[in-house]
């Protein structure tokens, strides 16, 4: 290697490799730790043998979501491993119980009689037909709204339920969803707050901050959560109830994430998920001919729970057929999967009886979907399989965070070792071999850095010792490029040509050997699964890193050593290094 | 010169070939142990594999195990309670139903004055080891096809083979010696096996390379044992060193996983790796590289190397090696070489054929 080119080389490695590193440490990004080295909670589910990836993945949806309303974790990771398992991986995850319940329980299934529909799609309706009393003394009703984008929903509350399990064909489709029409620009006010709401659209001027909760009266037994956090309590900034108690009057939403949707004011739970036996979509075709086919869900209950669905439904019906009473809405974690209403042939008198019912949805495919979600929901809660919890495993945040420390003691500890040893027996050469070591650190946390930024990959304990292994192969190739200028040298090469013929002798055997591992961090990494895939992952990159280090650093920066005084003169060079210290006779 | 001297200076003339038989009745011995160790012993495996509940918790007052396992006793029926890393108190059970558990973790807590939360729990159902297991096992056997095929197209299919043996030879003896000792298998002791896999073909390729390598510049002036023996004592140093190298992070590692709690897996990380690397080493320059040599004696072209040779009276097994050869003109230094001007002249060894 020419030392115009050396130079040159080994300036734009150190550069890049120490400029990457600052540009990643300033920006702050550092390594996502994993769980075992910050805390956190972990758990393997077992799908039953022969579940279908469709289905696997639609668990694995709804799980994500159940975690992300937990708040606290900051990057679940939730994949699919194999044919039938769940890998779900929660960092600083601190509160089990309710994670655990979040991936491991099909979810709370409830059916709620409807007290009250929002006018407005985003709006709660305990903000609606407030109360309130001025200085005056006159009462004045007034609408608040706090979301001023209003969301138009697809009608997919036209939905009636028809009793008995025969004849439905002749079943007319009650529309009982909430419409917003409002047909004259209205103004309201409220305390400072004027809305103007024109055809749906709703421009909100805020003339000074307003406490929503004024005026509200609450349903027995409710609490504000800013004041009194319990479950069944109400989020004074969306109206919603956001852990709904089954024995309390809740205000709930289609889309609970957003706020949006439609908001239901509904009455305790009366009939829950485990008085259902089973639900199944089906497509019932028209039996008069002259309209087409319906999708319809058909509901089984146990006998106690056709009982109470009786109860409900007697009570429903006797609501006049479209006040929106006459619904009652299916929740599910707190969210509203269908409101469907009481058809308008079933009487007061007996309700629905007889332990089944239908929900009739319509002809379109876009309702056989509906159809099969909806009753996938009802059968099985949320997941739509029943998961094993194969593996539950959670780590203190005390004992990750020592893991972690003794992974860089131990880290350091190690390289601190091998740079004494290297210097000891290759002198000048075992000096580069530490600076090159610290060039592939950095080029190891630049890469996991980024790799966390953008990946989401984490580094675990597992990882850490995989790196630790990895200084060991590293300095290998080192000691393999060393031993041969040694060898070179003892044949009676010059330094100079010693150290070229060597690299090119020596990296063979480094691409050959690291081709080795290479190949099995990468079968390791697809093959197994849990922390060894973290371990083969470490030492992937490390493999890289290694020939990298090799060609770009170790290559150029031996050679212009071989050009100063510390390559060919006094006990510490490298000719000193070979036990040579005279010039072989040429 | 010292041994030091000639190690240093790659200019050893250890016959490694010669002594063949002696290595591998002691490799045979080895492996005869740690088998009889595997099937009437039986590896301790840990919860992660057979299914069970672990319970681990910082122990900084320094409760007594006796004290905690009266406390389990009473709570659930057989567990093993075990001290670990020094100032840790680890607690294993059958797999006990999620209530149990919370109240063992919460009685465990108040014992030894810690916080329910600050406990690091673990739950297995009995099948889900199973399958750890059997990924593990399908990783290994697409790994050695892979490697095999890998080896037989870079090198030779007959190193591949020696490799492998080499190989099933480091794997058998750390399991051998887990085995024996009792020492209990938990996924970290799987990931340091694995890294050993790798490890130990890593060694052995940088050995067989150097052969090829010999082969291909001198190729029928020597006897392939010869050869063999040559290749070895030029890499010895450079195994020695690599050896040391690794073993030093390695065992800094298991330094500080049995000084410091919550390095527990780095210690059962580092354990199987320091067995691992140091059998690695030994079986590449005892087992893989003598082993390929007898192999490739039977060879039709090394038979007829080794009769000529006879016949000129230099089929020696052991052969001086580089260092003599001069500067750019390989060919004749080889010959000067063997006829015996090496720097030392090599001892006669007696013929075997």
């Amino acid at each position: 290697m020419s030392r115009r080119g050396a130079l040159i080389t080994l300036t734009t490695t150190l550069v890049l490799v120490y400029g990457l590193l600052v540009l990643t440490q300033l920006t702050g990004t550092t390594p996502r730790l994993g769980l075992d080295l910050q805390g956190g909670f972990s758990v393997v589910l077992e799908a039953p043998p022969g579940t279908d990836a469709e289905v696997l993945d639609q668990a694995v949806g709804i799980m994500r979501r159940r975690i992300e309303a937990l708040g606290e974790v900051q990057e679940p990771e939730i994949s699919v491993v194999g044919d039938s398992t769940v890998e779900v991986q929660l960092p600083g995850v601190t509160d089990r119980d309710r994670a655990l319940a979040a991936v491991g329980t099909t979810g709370r299934l409830e059916f709620r009689p409807v007290l009250d529909v929002s006018p407005i799609p985003g709006l709660s309706p305990i903000f609606v037909n407030v109360d309130l009393t001025d200085g005056d003394g006159t009462t004045t009703t007034t609408t608040q709204v706090f979301d001023s984008t209003t969301t138009t929903t697809a009608a997919s509350g036209g939905t009636t339920t028809t009793a008995g399990t025969t004849s439905t064909a002749a079943a007319t489709t009650t529309t009982a969803a909430p419409t917003t029409t409002t047909a004259a620009p209205t103004t309201t006010t409220s305390g400072g707050t004027t809305a103007t709401t024109v055809a749906g659209e709703t421009t909100t001027t805020t003339a000074a901050p307003v406490d929503p909760k004024e005026g509200v009266v609450l349903p027995e037994g409710v609490t504000w959560c800013d004041e009194v956090e319990q479950p069944g309590c109400v989020d004074p900034k969306t109206g919603l109830t956001p852990d709904p108690d089954p024995d309390l009057e809740a205000f709930l939403a289609t889309d609970f994430a957003t706020g949006g949707g439609i908001v239901y004011h509904t009455g305790p739970a009366r009939v829950l998920g485990s008085d259902l036996e089973g639900a199944q979509a089906q497509f019932q075709g028209s039996a008069s001919g002259s309209v087409t086919g319906q999708w319809l869900v058909v509901l089984d209950f146990t006998a106690e729970g056709g009982d109470k669905f009786t109860e409900v439904t007697k009570e429903l019906a006797s609501f006049a057929v479209g006040d929106p009473r006459r619904q009652f809405a299916i929740v599910l974690d707190g969210v509203v999967q269908s409101a469907p209403a009481v058809a308008a042939d079933v009487s007061p008198a007996t309700g629905i009886s007889g332990g089944s019912a239908v929900i009739t949805l319509g002809g379109s495919t876009d309702q056989q979907g509906e159809a099969s979600d909806l009753a996938v929901v009802l059968r099985y809660g949320s997941l739509p399989v029943a998961f094993e919890q194969s593996s539950v495993q959670s780590v203190s945040a005390t004992l990750g965070s020592d893991s972690l420390r003794a992974g860089l003691i131990a880290g350091l500890g190690g390289l601190l070792l091998v740079a004494v040893a290297m210097i000891l027996y290759y002198r000048a050469l075992g000096l580069l071999n530490v600076i090159g070591l610290t060039v592939f650190g950095s080029l190891m946390l630049v890469i996991f850095s980024l790799l966390g930024a953008w990946q989401g990959v984490t580094l675990t304990l597992a990882g850490v010792a995989g790196i630790i292994v990895a200084v060991g192969i590293t300095t290998d190739s080192y000691v393999v490029y060393y031993e041969r200028i040694k060898e070179e040298v003892h044949r009676g090469r010059s330094l100079r040509s010693a150290i070229d013929h060597a690299f090119s002798r020596a990296i063979r055997t480094i691409l050959t050997a690291d081709t080795v591992s290479f190949a099995s961090a990468v079968l390791l990494f697809f093959l197994a699964i849990g922390s060894v895939k973290g371990f083969a992952l470490a030492l992937l990159i490390a493999t890289i890193c290694d020939v990298l280090v090799a060609v770009f650093f170790t290559r150029p920066a031996v050679a212009l050593l071989g050009y100063t005084r510390l390559g060919d003169g006094g006990r510490f060079s490298i000719r000193g290094a070979t036990g040579l210290p005279t010039e072989a006779v040429e | 010169m010292s041994l030091w001297r000639d190690l240093y200076h790659g200019d050893t003339h250890f016959d490694f070939f010669g002594s063949r038989r002696r290595w591998f009745a002691f490799s045979g011995v080895i492996i005869a142990v740690s088998l009889f160790a595997l099937i009437f012993l039986r590896l301790d495996l840990g919860v992660d594999f057979r299914g069970g509940t672990l319970i681990e918790f910082a122990n900084p007052n320094g409760v007594s195990v006796s004290d905690v396992r009266s406390v389990v006793a009473s709570g659930v029926g057989s567990a093993r309670v075990q001290e670990v890393g020094g100032t840790g108190i680890r607690v294993q059970t059958a797999r006990l139903e999620p209530a149990a558990e919370d109240r063992l973790v919460a009685d465990l807590a108040e014992l030894l004055g810690e916080d329910p939360g600050d406990a690091t729990r673990q739950s297995v159902g009995p099948t889900f080891g199973g399958q750890v297991t059997e990924s593990a096992a399908r990783a290994l056997i697409v790994f050695l096809i892979v490697i095999a095929l890998y080896m037989s197209w870079r090198l030779e299919w007959k190193m591949a083979g020696s490799a492998l043996v080499a190989l099933g030879h480091d794997l058998v003896f750390t399991a051998g010696i887990y085995a024996l000792v009792g020492f209990e298998v938990t996924p970290a002791t799987v990931i340091a096996v694995l890294t050993i896999l790798g490890y130990s073909l890593y060694d052995t390729v940088v050995v067989f390379d150097k052969i090829l390598e010999n082969v291909h510049e001198r190729g029928e002036r020597h006897t392939y044992g010869a050869i063999v023996n040559m290749s070895m004592n030029q890499v010895l140093m450079r195994s020695i060193n690599t050896s040391l190298t690794s073993l030093l992070p390695i065992g800094s590692l298991l330094f500080v996983g049995s000084f410091l709690l919550g390095a527990t897996t780095l210690r059962e990380f580092a354990l199987a790796l320091f067995i691992g690397v140091g059998t690695g080493t030994y079986s590449s320059i005892f087992l893989a590289a003598p082993l390929l040599g007898i192999w490739k004696e039977r060879e039709d072209h090394w038979i007829k190397v080794r009769r000529r040779l006879e016949r000129r009276g230099v089929a020696e097994d052991f052969a001086p090696h580089a260092l003599a050869v001069a500067t750019a003109a390989d060919t004749v230094g080889a010959v000067v070489a063997a006829s015996g001007a090496a720097p030392r002249p090599p001892r006669k060894r007696k013929k075997r054929r």
